[in-house]
């Protein structure tokens, strides 16, 4: 019983915090999506590891570890197409 | 006679025309031919929407115990990415480990991802749980800063979850001019409790291996991440995982498990030193409700104790990568303290503190040597609480990602 309590407060909170989020930004997103694929790519590529050389490879590979990194980064669509054309053309 | 030259020199200028034009015609058709011949090449090479990658890290070393030397690892982590269309990929990793035992085949992690749309993506499989930040993104050999893992979060005296089965909601969402916060929400098997029945000494523990659920119910968990800053540099997360633990039909069947973690992460270049700083934390708090396991002292009793696990962690590197020495800038320096308090009245019990410096040298992003020394506190035992605490170590370590 008790658990059942804490999933119910803990997906209700979830919940509230992740609505409350999605109101408030609907007004502001431009800023922040203003931002191009290689400052994206420097700002977010080293969060977990060194930033990851453009040259270590080709286009095709890049579309699919945008991807992968797009899940384990939690990236938006917009910030991965971004990062990766960078790459596609840095590389 | 200035009329025949007019018209003399008009019908050379025609003649003359037409005659490149005509040999113009003649090129572009040569061309033409070719190019058609070359797009029918580059067509046989265009590859499908259907994309196969494989990946993956390795790693070896050696490492001075207390008690022997001995050359350790060999692993060998393959990552394998089906990316079958735009929205959606495959990705699996196994781990091919040498044991004291032999050879030892893994499934890290086995997952289908759906981009349902920009900000929500749901998973299926065996996934990396997000219940903090080590074992989903920081635990991969070339990705962590130190040969060993922090206390209580590696598969022995594991205080925490690092994988499990189910189903996930993840994704990201823009929160203000300049801050971001991601989130995931996910059901999954759970762990399970041991309750002491076979082997009385580890009446208690929670085991994080659940691949056949014990029970009818099942876990929920989620964590969200804030990254306040306009450069992504912070990350603050918090992360909550219940579910009932105990197998169906006996009196451990309502047993309750209340998991959280705190994370951080900091990443940032600082100009006056010329370097890159990266600071990372977690902190594991895993509470199971009061229930009696058999007394592994003597059979015919039961005993209890508040189930309550703590494993948590800080660690701080920098690397002078900026600085113009070729050598230097491929150093990097790393200290990490680590601590797991296991619930001191079960006989599982007891406290271990680790202390962890090191020198990493960079040869790429993705290759490292690192040369650790690391010292444990098991309260004034000899051995520490998980089997991999083994009293005070030199490790040398290499590894690499593809
Ligand atoms: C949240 C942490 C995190 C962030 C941020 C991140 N990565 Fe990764 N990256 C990982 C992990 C963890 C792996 C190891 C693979 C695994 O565990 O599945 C990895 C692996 C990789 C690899 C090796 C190939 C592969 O797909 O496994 C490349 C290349 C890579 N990342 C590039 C990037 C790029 C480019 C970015 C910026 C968009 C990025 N990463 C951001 C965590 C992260």
């Amino acid at each position: 019983m008790k658990s059942k309590k804490y999933i119910i407060n803990t997906l209700l909170g979830m919940f509230f915090a992740t609505t409350l989020f999605i109101v408030g930004c609907s007004s502001t997103q431009d800023v922040a999506l203003a931002k191009s694929g290689a400052q994206l790519w420097g700002e977010n590529c080293v969060r977990c590891h060194n930033a990851p050389s453009p040259t270590a490879f080709s286009d095709i590979q890049w579309e699919t570890i945008g991807q992968h990194m797009r899940i384990r980064a939690n990236l938006t669509a917009q910030q991965t197409d971004k990062v990766v054309e960078f790459l596609k053309m840095a590389n | 006679m200035s009329k025949v030259l007019k018209y003399t020199l008009m019908l050379l200028v025609i003649f003359f025309i037409s005659e490149t034009l005509f040999a113009q015609d003649e090129e572009d058709f040569e061309d033409e031919d070719g190019v058609e011949e070359l797009t029918r090449q580059v067509n046989n090479f265009k590859p499908g929407l259907s994309r196969f990658l494989m990946r993956g890290y390795a790693h070896a070393g050696i490492e001075f115990l207390q008690d022997r030397t001995t050359f350790v690892g060999g692993s060998f982590n393959p990552i394998f990415l089906w990316q079958q269309s735009e929205r959606l990929l495959f990705e699996s990793e196994l781990e091919i480990e040498l044991t004291e035992e032999g050879t030892e085949l893994g499934l890290d992690y086995a997952d289908m991802s759906y981009f349902l749309n920009d900000y929500i993506t749901v998973r299926l499989g065996k996934f990396l749980l997000p219940f903090g930040t080590f074992g989903e993104r920081l635990h991969p050999r070339w990705i962590n800063r130190l040969p060993s893992n922090p206390l209580g979060f590696s598969h022995d005296g594991q205080v925490g979850p690092i994988s499990d089965i189910g189903v996930e909601v993840r994704g990201a969402l823009n929160i203000s001019h300049h801050a971001w916060m991601n989130y995931s929400l996910y059901v999954v098997n759970g762990p399970r409790l041991n309750s002491g029945e076979v082997e009385a000494e580890e009446g208690g523990q929670l085991h994080y291996v659940n691949y056949l659920d014990n029970n009818k119910s099942k876990t929920f968990g989620g964590r969200i991440g804030i990254l306040p800053l306009h450069d992504n540099s912070l990350e603050i997360g918090f992360s909550g995982q219940y579910g009932k633990v105990g197998i169906a039909d006996t009196k451990y069947e309502d047993v309750g498990s209340q998991l959280y973690a705190i994370d951080l992460s900091y990443v940032t270049r600082l100009d006056f030193m010329k370097s890159m700083l990266d600071v990372k934390g977690q902190w594991n708090s895993v509470r199971v409700d009061d229930i009696s396991y058999p007394d592994p002292e003597d059979a015919l009793q039961n005993y209890t104790f508040e189930n309550i696990s703590n494993a948590y962690y800080g660690q701080i590197s920098s690397k002078p990568a900026f600085i113009n020495n070729s050598f230097f800038n491929k150093l990097e320096f790393v200290g990490r303290y680590s601590k797991l308090e296991l619930p001191s009245q079960a006989v599982w019990g007891g406290e271990d503190t680790q202390i962890t410096i090191g020198i990493n040298y960079w040869l790429d992003w993705r290759t490292v040597i690192k040369f650790a020394y690391q010292t444990l506190d098991s309260n004034g035992e000899d051995d520490g609480h998980s089997a991999l605490a083994q009293g005070d170590a030199f490790l040398l370590h290499w590894s690499i990602g593809f």
